[in-house]
């Protein structure tokens, strides 16, 4: 059988690798859309959402040409979240985003992430000076906005949701 | 690496391709509709449908199968999705069928699904499929039986609550029923 590729270009920082998916990775995918830690990106949700979501983030890649990555921790081999450019419909434009999970917070691995996404979708992906949708409740993801030299733009709704959309900064004024 | 079969399947009337982009609107028009898409799954918005119409894409990767696009041979029009499933928390892989409104009464789910099903044997190996179809939806249960497919039980599903599960005839029933 043949097939058509599905570029998703494998990026690498000093403790992390940015990667396409496998199916072992939906467990993890499942374990934090089931916490409370999904609670500003949509969750918690069912198992069977999570597949969903899943599937949708992989097809997001074949549909827009971008999408998110996986987080791998290079050290552990172990997953870490996801991080990327998410433009699902609905969206008023593409925003970067990012999902951290459990254990992996407080060592700066996700600013990690961020950039590396980041600077990568400015390159390559004529994605550049993004937005974040962040909850204003959402105080780590507010904070990480901050330090990756965002700007507070507006308040806007995402699929009903009240949140605040921050800019990025373009590549090369960061 | 990622990647997507290059399928192209063909019938009488109709092509049967992966989905692409342009192919959104057909579908959501019809997972919005809350008395044709019931026997499928309603999406309560244009966005949530768009997710589903990804997430086919990514089981089309994960899994090397997933529901294809039939086409309109005549016009290229859209003009209903039918393909092999096997979504999380689900008995088994199944064979599904979806025709748009306006396509309705051309014998279409019958003609793609047999193809794809048909496919499913000879290409991928299955060697046994099922159909889920929720009680009352008469037309589908029509087209199982149709296709040779019979009720085996009763079952939960994770997304649709009770459902029928319908089996279809195997690869060699198949091969043996043919004139």
């Amino acid at each position: 059988m043949t097939t058509v590729p599905v570029t998703i270009p494998r990026l690498e920082t000093e403790d992390l690798i940015l990667r396409g998916y496998c199916e072992q990775d939906f467990e993890a995918i499942a374990a934090f859309g089931a916490s409370e830690r999904s609670q500003f990106v949509g969750g918690p949700m069912t198992r069977w959402d999570c597949w969903r979501a899943f599937l949708a983030g992989i097809g997001h890649w074949i549909l827009r040409g971008y999408g998110m990555w996986m987080i791998e921790h290079r050290h552990t081999g172990a997953v870490a979240g996801r991080v990327g450019m998410i433009y699902n419909d609905g969206w008023d434009e593409p925003e970067l985003g990012w999902h951290i999970y459990d254990g992996f917070e407080g060592r700066g691995l996700a600013y990690q992430a961020c950039i590396a996404a980041r600077t990568h979708a400015a390159r390559h992906m004529s994605l550049d000076g993004v937005i974040s949708y962040v909850s204003d409740k959402n105080e780590r993801s507010l904070r990480l906005a901050r330090r990756l030299n965002c700007t507070h733009e507006r308040d806007a709704m995402l699929l009903g949701q009240p949140c605040q959309v921050w800019r990025h900064p373009k590549e090369g004024i960061a | 690496m990622t990647s997507l079969p290059d399928i192209r399947l063909e019938t009488e009337n109709l092509v049967l391709r992966l989905p692409q982009a342009q192919d959104f609107d057909a579908y959501c028009t019809f997972a919005l509709d809350p008395v044709r898409a019931a026997g499928f799954g309603v999406e309560k918005d244009r966005p949530q449908a768009w997710r589903w119409f990804a997430s086919n894409l990514g089981h089309w990767v994960l899994h090397g199968y997933g529901y294809f696009t039939m086409e309109w041979k005549a016009t290229g029009a859209p003009c209903g999705i039918t393909g092999i499933c096997n979504p999380e928390g689900w008995p088994e892989p199944e064979i599904g069928w979806v025709v748009y409104e306006a396509f309705e009464g051309r014998g279409i789910a019958h003609e793609g699904a047999s193809r794809a099903r048909r496919w499913a044997y000879e290409e991928l190996g299955f060697t046994t499929l099922t159909s889920n179809i929720v009680p009352g939806n008469t037309r589908s249960v029509a087209l199982a039986e149709r296709l040779g497919a019979w009720f085996e039980r009763r079952y939960d599903n994770v997304q649709m609550g009770e459902e029928m599960l319908y089996r279809h005839p195997g690869p060699t029933d198949l091969r043996d029923a043919r004139p």
